[in-house]
């Protein structure tokens, strides 16, 4: 199942699909790319950032740029 | 020759599975600790709690341990009685300017006898210099480092983003912010971890008038203990009003946060030293000067009769509009030069606690220092003529709200 | 000659600074945060060789004020040697970054740095490998602890300029290529 990456529940997996053309270098440095293992962290109240793990590195990225990532879930 | 995004990671893919072996990962204590202290159910409690340690600390450090318990003995007990014994020329104008301005009862000229009222630059400037904001400086730009050095600034901001997005802002604007809580200066310059130029714009405002800087608040927590929490308060809530309204006149993006959270680290101690040391004298070497010719300036206008002068002239302001006493002139002509300055003249003026709290608040929130005022231009002259142009309007708008609660409240 | 410290943010980078440097630091600049940087001196083969501690950054495509200061920084110093600070349990990224200081023309040198971190997360990089495969020299460092810092100061002088695309050559060589790692 196809998910945003801010949609994924507390402690969900699933695997980077898309990334939009507007963040991919941005995010690139930080290891967050197409292929990779992500796992939500934390997702902060009131649309606040949402914390991932990828790589056993934490990055965090506001809610509208994580609606930009498209994640394959993992069952 | 240059590679695009994905043809690096795949030069690095097959880099890492020719060099690279990972065993079974063990998650340690650090990264349960790293989660607990960024997921909001816990970490929000935790960061109130590392706040509140933070700022006990550095009242009882700063303020009693060396400011009552040692400073104020020193300069009060020996430096002023001995310099007022010592020093040629009682009465006359350089001893006003240097030692003491004392008062004058039925005719006789009567010495001061504190550090405070006898605004002097070699003993109310050297006391608030050395004595009050020395101490203060120190610890806070030491928790400070080590907060920073252990990683834990990084998950602050994480968890305060949501809230600073609201003004237009995002997490990492709390390392400006706190790093302003020492001095305006540095955090100036350290706005520049923000993206845009509106999110620039808006933190440099902000900081410039609604943050209070480390010399301030030690100043504070000595001569107006009882009032220190209601002036956070009032600069806390126009630091918000003020900030939302600036996220939605001033033009522009205000981009979200983007940050990697590290894991927490051991913190060496001879970079903490280094750092601390580097912040510690980078500050004095901006504030002595400007404390000791604050009071110089300062003296002298009182002296020529200027301060007087100003405050006939400015009484309906002051008295009607911010509700303060028109002596406050003499202090926000300081205030200029060095808030800790000013609070310090504010303190041995007669009046009322609510014209205290006024008084303090609009000292803090009317024109940065000058350092701050130097180093904001570096940063762009058009911006600090916009951030002029908001501080007169937050300090007479706020002023006269305050003034009004006041009222309301039956207070002022 | 200029050598200038690039890596991510808390990969121990200023601790790597105040190693190379030791008591010969000269603060030029006012440093409230990791926006400003530091710069020293070291000494090598007896002269005295300028050090920059650049911000830390996580790719040359900056994202904010800092970042871009970290690449103006970069392309000031047309021939300087860059040290890379890369953390060792976190490899990949670090390379991105390397890869990027290399393809500009820059002669780098990799520190593998917080070694201990990597071992204790069961993680092993066969250094030598690395360092066949890349062209520059790579060393195993833990700055926290003075380890391997004096070893980056000897191979300074191996680091040259090296074309990516011979590393996609050499990766071919070892009859394993990322395209077909792809497919």
């Amino acid at each position: 199942m196809e998910k945003r990456l801010n949609e994924l529940n507390f402690d969900e997996e699933g695997t980077v699909k898309e990334i939009d053309e507007s963040l991919l270098r941005q995010v690139a440095g930080m290891g967050v790319r197409i292929g990779k293992n992500v796992r939500m962290t934390t997702k902060q109240p009131m649309k606040g950032p949402v914390v991932v793990e990828i790589d056993k590195s934490f990055t965090s990225l506001g809610r509208s740029m994580a609606e930009k990532i498209v994640v394959e879930v993992k069952k | 020759m240059k590679l695009n995004p994905d043809e690096r990671w795949d030069l690095i893919d097959s880099i890492a599975r020719h060099v690279v072996t990972y065993g079974e990962y063990r998650h340690t204590l650090k990264d349960a600790i790293g989660e607990l202290t960024v997921k909001p159910m816990t970490g929000l409690p935790i960061a109130i709690a590392v706040m509140y340690c933070f700022w006990s600390v550095f009242g009882s450090f700063a303020g009693t341990l060396c400011t009552d318990g040692f400073f104020v003995k020193l300069f009060d007990g020996y430096w002023l009685p001995w310099l007022q014994e010592v020093f040629p020329g009682k009465g006359g104008w350089i001893y006003s300017i240097l030692i003491d301005a004392g008062g004058m009862t039925n005719g006789e000229f009567i010495l001061s006898d504190n550090c405070f009222e006898a605004f002097g630059v070699l003993t109310s400037g050297l006391f608030v210099a050395i004595g009050v904001v020395l101490p203060a400086i120190v610890i806070f730009y030491l928790m400070l480092t080590l907060l920073e050095d252990i990683g834990y600034m990084p998950r602050l901001a994480v968890l305060i983003d949501t809230v600073l997005h609201k003004i237009g802002l995002h997490g990492y604007a709390i390392v400006p912010t706190i790093l302003s809580l020492g001095c305006n200066v540095p955090a100036v310059t350290a706005t520049r971890i923000l993206e845009t130029r509106k999110q620039r714009f808006i933190m440099m405002t902000l900081l410039a008038i609604f943050i209070p800087c480390g010399a301030q608040l030690g100043i504070m927590e000595e001569v107006i203990p009882d009032l220190i929490g209601y002036v956070l308060l009032y600069l806390v809530i126009g630091y918000f009003i003020f900030g939302f309204i600036l996220n939605r006149i001033v033009p522009g993006k205000s981009p979200e946060i983007l940050i990697d959270v590290p894991q927490y680290q051991k913190p060496m101690m001879t970079n903490v030293r280094r750092k601390l040391w580097m912040r510690v004298s980078s500050f004095f070497k901006v504030a002595v000067p400007f404390v000791l010719l604050g009071c110089v300036v300062v003296n002298v206008l009182y002296l020529v009769g200027f301060i007087q002068w100003l405050g006939d002239l400015l009484a309906p302001v002051f008295v009607g509009w911010f509700g303060v006493p028109k002596e406050t002139a003499g202090p926000l002509i300081a205030a200029f030069l060095r808030k800790d300055l000013a609070v310090a003249q504010l303190s041995v003026i007669e009046m009322t606690q609510y014209q205290m709290l006024s008084a303090v608040v609009l000292v803090s929130i009317y024109f940065p220092c000058v350092a701050t005022f130097a180093m904001m231009l570096k940063e762009g002259w058009k911006e600090l003529i916009g951030s002029v142009a908001v501080l007169t309007v937050v300090v007479f708008l706020y002023g006269g709200i305050i003034h009004l609660i006041g009222k309301l409240l039956g207070v002022a | 000659m200029k050598i200038l410290l690039m890596g991510h943010p808390n990969v121990g980078k200023s601790v790597f600074f105040n190693r190379l440097t030791g008591a010969n630091v000269i603060e030029s600049n006012y440093s409230g945060t990791t926006v400003d940087y530091t710069r020293g001196y070291m000494s090598l083969d007896g002269k005295e060789v300028e050090v920059v501690d650049v911000p830390g950054t996580f790719s040359l495509d900056p994202k904010d004020r800092a970042e871009e200061v970290a690449v103006a920084m970069l392309k000031e110093a047309k021939d300087a040697y860059v040290i890379c600070v890369i953390d060792s349990s976190k490899l990949e990224r670090g390379l991105y970054l390397a890869l990027q200081i290399m393809e500009e023309g820059y002669s780098v040198i990799i520190a593998l740095n917080m070694d201990d971190v990597a071992e204790d997360k069961n993680i092993k990089i066969d250094n030598q490998k690395l360092e066949q495969v890349l062209g520059v020299p790579v060393v195993s460092t833990i700055a926290i602890e003075n380890i391997g810092i004096s070893k980056v100061i000897s191979r300074l002088k191996d680091a040259k300029p090296v074309d990516v695309e011979d590393i996609t050559v050499m990766r071919a060589g070892m009859n394993h290529c990322g395209r077909c790692g792809r497919t």
